[in-house]
């Protein structure tokens, strides 16, 4: 039998939607097996999931609380990529910008310059690590992904060393914590809950970063540099310049989220800043196709995941992991999906069988 | 002589921490060759560590254990060949779930394996070489460590001596031109992928079964990119994978061994070492390779046949 692919000339509107619930329907079956593998009803899971998420208002403001850094993290990666750039980074500029930001939060004064010098801090300790693959890949051709990448694990081990070690707090019985900050370099809460301020913050960046690329000759470049590069040098676009100035905004907002979960979510440096929210940013780039507003929504069902996933672990002892499978399954099948998208597929064992030039 | 009793432990251990690291670095050297970048080396790798310490834990049987990690890494591999090969998915975005999916399987199934004790592959002792002086440094391994040194000469001669290999090489710098003499684009890259993800399972399994003998979340902890990076440091040559495998085999055993010794370096500063190390070494590659090597000209673009005709 043959298969035969064909490019689409037209794809249906209708596909454009179908794929994505599809894979996310498609992804909560294949976890739910996985699931009952290890003993749990799914259905039961699935449920406690929404019931956490959607029943409680402390559920749902945790909803924004964690959809919040993901949608800095979608970001970070979303705007390099537009350029064609890999910045799988996010996680360690976040562990930066918590660093800085923290530094900032214990030692510096007077109290009403500490929590704008921390956003400062926050910003550009995250510019400065993505600084450094955006160099390299600008000056040298050095695969981003792999610097990105690695630079993670030393971020992360900066800061593990900050809080066993010089940042280590007075009265935190051998946690690795700092000391908690101070009010005045703590973000304002609301409702008697977690949700703070950089919930919301987040969601203008998201907006501002929204006008940046598509009403901007700015956003137009990066654009430009992604999908033509040929084109791009003969518009006379650097793209050097714009290689290293999307991955420091990318930078730049990662850093913000780390200075955000440290001032508004933990109040003090700690091993762990964050549960993986940078790599999370890659499936969410890549659901939202590079598009902010998107980015948004993607964010919002990674939230609900996370919510999902600690409540499903307080519940039934379900390894947080899980989180993992189900959004390289999405991105799986939507990739998967894609195909179908772009080209038509037709079985059959009759006729027109190409057989390649022999020469 | 403490210096040389020294150098004989670091080399020994540098070869048995070295040597998860070459066979994932020479897998990925024969899917790359063929023009397919599996970025989802980390998860590969990681599935073959705990699906290698589940099977010997279960059965006894540290090499079945092997075997088990090889398929493990040989499946999600399939995933990526499937994808990328079949397709024509974006192999940067293939890889990359492919990680996710790594590390959350394993995080999620090898819940229950977190500080169990299995059966590990023992050192064997080759005729009486290992009672040389120093010997124990080179002769006294594990099998595995020796059929990688094998592996060596072996896919040297696979890439450069045989019809596949020639195939091999013809996918991976121009396909138009490989599918035009009638080489079986598809289906040589297909391979290609399958074998890199069979020897990164085997060692996974190593890394868990021999090396670090014990199962925790992450295990690899990063070692599926730096293979990526050995893969280009070695121009893409299995004889130089094992040199840059050894040597970051050694680098990961010296900072525990400088650790031991007390120099007073913080344990995390340490641990910073070979992450650091590699994006210099990599640094290193790419600024030679512009005057000697080449990375395979096809690298990381699906073919499509429809896009010439």
């Amino acid at each position: 039998m043959q298969i035969r692919i064909e490019k689409r000339l037209e794809t249906p509107k209708i596909v454009y939607i179908i794929i994505p619930v599809a894979s996310i329907l498609a992804s909560l079956l294949f976890v739910g097996v996985l699931l009952l593998a290890i003993g749990v009803n799914p259905l039961e899971a699935y449920g406690v999931m929404l019931s956490r998420a959607f029943g409680t208002k402390f559920g749902f403001t945790e909803l924004f609380v964690k959809t919040a850094p993901i949608i800095l993290t979608g970001l970070a990666v979303s705007i390099p990529l537009r350029a064609g750039l890999w910045n799988i980074g996010a996680e360690g500029q976040l562990y930066m910008g918590a660093f800085a930001a923290s530094f900032v939060a214990l030692y510096f004064s007077p109290p009403v310059i500490v929590l704008p010098l921390m956003v400062l801090f926050g910003l550009l300790a995250g510019m400065a690590w993505a600084s450094i693959p955006g160099f390299l890949k600008a000056k040298f051709d050095l695969n981003e992904i792999i610097s990105t990448l690695l630079l993670n694990y030393v971020a992360i081990y900066w800061v593990e060393y900050l809080v066993y070690g010089p940042m280590r707090g007075k009265e935190v019985y051998n946690f690795p914590y700092s000391d908690l900050f101070n009010d005045y370099a703590i973000l304002p809460r609301f409702f008697g809950t977690r949700f703070h301020v950089g919930v919301i913050i987040s969601f203008l960046i998201a907006i501002a970063i929204y006008i940046l690329i598509t009403k901007t000759s700015y956003g137009f470049a990066v654009k430009i540099v992604g999908s033509n590069p040929k084109a791009a040098e003969f518009a006379g676009i650097s793209r050097k310049k714009i290689i290293i100035s999307t991955m420091l905004i990318g930078g730049a907002i990662a850093g913000f989220a780390g200075m955000m979960e440290v001032s508004g979510l933990h109040l003090r440096l700690r091993a762990a800043v964050s549960p993986g929210y940078g790599y999370t940013g890659i499936p969410v780039a890549l659901l939202a196709r590079g598009n902010p507003l998107f980015v948004m929504v993607a964010a919002f069902l990674f939230g609900l995941l996370y919510v999902g996933g600690s409540a499903m672990q307080t519940t039934f002892g379900i390894p947080v992991a899980i989180v993992d499978v189900f959004q390289a399954l999405v991105v799986l099948f939507i990739i998967g999906g894609d195909f179908f998208t772009r080209y038509s597929i037709s079985f059959g064992d009759k006729g027109e069988k190409y057989e390649g030039e022999k020469g | 002589m403490i210096e040389a009793e020294f150098l004989a432990s670091l080399i020994a251990a540098s070869m048995r921490a070295g040597t998860p690291l070459l066979f994932a670095t020479l897998g990925e050297i024969v899917a790359e060759r063929s023009g397919v970048l599996n970025l989802g080396l980390e998860g590969v790798m990681v599935s073959g560590a705990m699906t290698g310490f589940y099977v010997s834990l279960v059965t006894g049987n540290p090499w079945l254990g092997v075997l088990a990690g090889g398929i493990a890494g040989l499946l999600l591999a399939l995933i990526h060949a499937f994808f990328t090969v079949t397709l024509k998915v974006d192999q940067a975005v293939t890889g990359l779930m492919l990680v996710l999916l790594g590390l959350g399987l394993t995080g999620f199934l090898g819940r229950d394996l977190v500080g169990q004790v299995a059966t590990y592959i023992q050192p064997v002792n080759i005729l009486f070489l290992s009672s040389l002086p120093y010997g124990n440094a080179i002769f006294n391994h594990d099998p595995v460590v020796y059929v990688g040194i094998l592996l060596v000469p072996l896919l040297w001669f696979l890439m450069n001596k045989t019809r596949y290999g020639m195939e091999l090489f013809a996918v991976g710098e121009n396909p138009e031109a490989a599918d035009t003499m009638g080489i079986p684009v598809d289906r040589v890259r297909f391979l290609a992928v399958l074998i890199g993800g069979f020897l990164a399972g085997i060692g996974g399994a190593h890394l868990s079964l021999a090396y670090a003998k014990v199962w925790t979340d992450g295990l690899t902890a990063g070692r599926g990119w730096i293979c990526l990076a050995l893969v280009i440091f070695s121009g893409w040559m299995p004889q130089r994978a094992i040199f840059g495998a050894y040597l970051f085999g050694g680098l990961d055993v010296l900072s525990f061994k400088l650790q031991a010794v007390g120099l007073g370096v913080s344990y995390h500063f340490m641990r910073m070492i070979p992450y650091i190390f590699t994006i210099l070494v990599l640094l290193f590659s790419v600024i030679r390779e512009r005057e000697k090597f080449g990375a395979p000209s096809a690298l990381g673009k699906p073919y499509i046949r429809e896009q010439k005709f």
